[in-house]
């Protein structure tokens, strides 16, 4: 606010100090027959009320809030506030002249009314440009104002969908594993320690994701590599897992917990829907410029892609989101029995 | 109590089979791990009790339900509250969340014995699918996403709908699957009575006899359903009233 303030007052003084470098030139240019002294008086008069007078419109506007009112509306009232203030602008001057004994040698020749007309007229001429350029510049700021409240509101959507994208752990997985864990304390105790220590990776990454935007592709994978061996768990042999994994990936950014997803969504259509159950591979490499991720499991696509839901679409937006379109994301069949889920992600040196 | 576990994970049926040695009343006597196994054992077996989950590879447990002639009592495990188990609160059995508490296990076979003592399952024998349904059979109902294991004596009226019976219950009246010349047959007649061609009504659960034309006669069901019997069938229904 006293940012905007003092640009207000910068303006005014500028704007009035060219008006009074103006009235001394054409006094120079044009050989005014008053004497230095007037011409200097009359010059600090008009400025200082110029500054006062518009001061004051600037005052009553606000009051009236006729900056917020349409157009149509306020354009015949601003055109009357303007000749009122020029009239008051051309008396305060005038009487000012005649009482600091300004006038000019021809004052009494010529009658009080007809100066003031004069006058007024020629404060019109300045009074209606300041009202423009002040409206014209509110509705700049305005705009400008607009703009970034847009883009606020965008960016403050942007992290809220993100957090609720990563918040998003299968609980079904969680409860299910807990219970093969019990079943497994009596039966292989050491298995149930290191499942409990896999299932406690998988929820503290999942709560930690909210602090950083991506991760190394390693801890990703590690995730990953903790999440099938608890669904190995609970699968037993319906579940082969295979890595190809380009050791060289392992130092790239990619956004949290979203190899998870689409490992997740794998194990739901290409494993547990089937009795014999299936395979799943998980690719990384480089292809290009790119950051290649691909999750292939045993399965067929029936079209019925968009009714897979939450996992696919919110990978696809969280690309988007991160990387604009520079990421892409496809799922398809490439073999007889083979979906391959792929992410193409541009590949940061550092 | 004779039951059967169906679950696809081995380590779940283990210890759901370890967490019942504590109830010596329920007998595990088989396990199947996925629903057409569940299928073939509840014919082959016919328990009195199975612990269904819901999640199965192939087909759900809700899909096993509904393709068997007559349910026996359910109590479903699964690991996560889903909107599915809503659709139960009006006449669930039970349910158990996995990893099961031993206390809601120990409630929920509480609930059966009441059950069974106040209504004893009969025909317990061999080859029961091919005889009658009783009155304390119960079917398992879905339509769409709603529910119901419905008791025979509690049906007031089988509707036909082209391939499909409309079932009329309570308040609701959801389709099946099955034509009504198939459930006739499967129905004791001493109970339900083919009206006309469309109507198979509960004969306990008549409001009023009124005669109708030519000779028919009007029923009104306690639900306020109006049936009219034809002419040939009314001769058979005055038969069987006049006994």
């Amino acid at each position: 606010m006293t940012n905007a303030n003092s640009r207000y007052w910068l303006c005014q003084v500028a704007g009035w100090g060219v008006v009074a470098l103006a009235i001394l030139y054409f006094a120079h240019a044009y050989k005014s027959p008053l004497s230095t002294n007037v011409i200097l008086g009359r010059v600090l008069v008009v400025f200082v009320t110029g500054i006062l007078i518009t001061h004051t419109l600037r005052s009553f506007l606000k009051w009236r809030g006729w900056m917020f009112q349409s157009i149509e509306k306020v354009v015949p009232k601003l055109l009357a506030a303007v000749i009122v203030t020029s009239v008051l602008f051309s008396l305060i001057v005038l009487v000012a002249f005649e009482l600091l004994g300004l006038q000019g040698p021809q004052g009494t020749k010529v009658t009080f009314l007809f100066k003031l007309l004069g006058s007024v007229f020629d404060n019109t001429l300045l009074i209606f440009p300041w009202v423009v350029f002040y409206y014209f510049y509110h509705f700049i700021e305005k705009n400008r104002k607009q703009e970034m409240d847009t883009l606020q509101l965008e960016a403050l959507i942007k992290e809220l969908e993100l957090k609720t994208i990563k918040a998003h752990i299968n609980p079904h997985f969680i409860f299910n594993s807990l219970n093969s864990i019990r079943a497994l304390i009596d039966e292989n105790p050491s298995r149930a320690r290191t499942a409990i220590t896999e299932l406690s990776n998988i929820l503290r990454s999942s709560m930690q994701v909210d602090k950083a935007e991506t991760v190394t592709f390693e801890k990703e994978l590690n995730i990953v590599k903790d999440y099938l061996a608890l669904e190995n768990m609970r699968f037993e042999d319906r579940l082969k897992v295979e890595y190809e994994i380009d050791e060289d990936t392992l130092d790239q950014q990619v956004p949290p917990m979203m190899l998870q997803t689409l490992v997740e969504n794998a194990i739901k259509h290409g494993i547990s829907k089937h009795i014999r159950g299936g395979t799943i591979k998980i690719i990384s490499d480089f292809k290009n410029h790119y950051h290649e991720l691909a999750v292939q499991n045993t399965g067929n696509l029936n079209g019925g892609l968009n009714a897979e839901g939450f996992g696919l679409s919110s990978t696809q937006n969280r690309l988007g989101l991160l990387y604009g379109d520079k990421a892409s994301f496809e799922i398809k069949q490439v073999a007889p029995s083979i979906v391959e889920a792929r992410v193409l992600i541009p590949v940061q040196m550092n | 109590m004779r039951a059967i576990i169906i679950d696809d994970e081995r380590l779940a049926r283990a210890e759901l089979r370890k967490l019942l040695q504590d109830f010596p009343e329920v007998e595990v006597i088989d396990e199947a791990a996925n629903a057409e196994e569940g299928i073939t054992k509840i014919e082959a077996q016919n328990p009195d009790l199975i612990f269904l989950d819901i999640q199965m590879p192939g087909r759900t447990g809700f899909d096993m339900l509904s393709s068997l002639e007559k349910s026996p009592n359910v109590i479903f495990t699964t690991a996560y509250d889903e909107y599915a188990l809503k659709a139960f609160e009006v006449n669930a059995l039970d349910y158990l969340l996995k990893p099961v508490e031993p206390k809601r296990l120990a409630d929920a076979i509480q609930k059966l014995h009441f059950i069974e003592t106040k209504e004893p399952i009969i025909g317990n024998g061999e080859n029961i699918n091919k005889s009658l349904l009783t009155e304390n059979d119960q079917v398992f109902v879905k339509d769409g996403e709603r529910c119901w294991f419905v008791k025979l004596s509690d049906i007031r009226l089988f509707e036909s709908v082209g391939n499909y019976a409309k079932v009329f219950f309570g308040n609701n009246k959801p389709l099946i699957l099955k034509s009504l010349n198939a459930l006739e047959e499967r129905l004791d007649e001493k109970m339900f009575f083919r009206a006309n061609r469309k109507h198979i009504v509960n004969l306990r659960m008549i409001e009023k006899i009124e005669p109708y034309f030519n000779g028919g006669l009007l029923l009104e069901l306690k639900g306020g359903e109006k049936i009219e019997v034809s002419r040939r069938q009314t001769v058979k229904f005055k038969e069987m009233m006049s006994l």
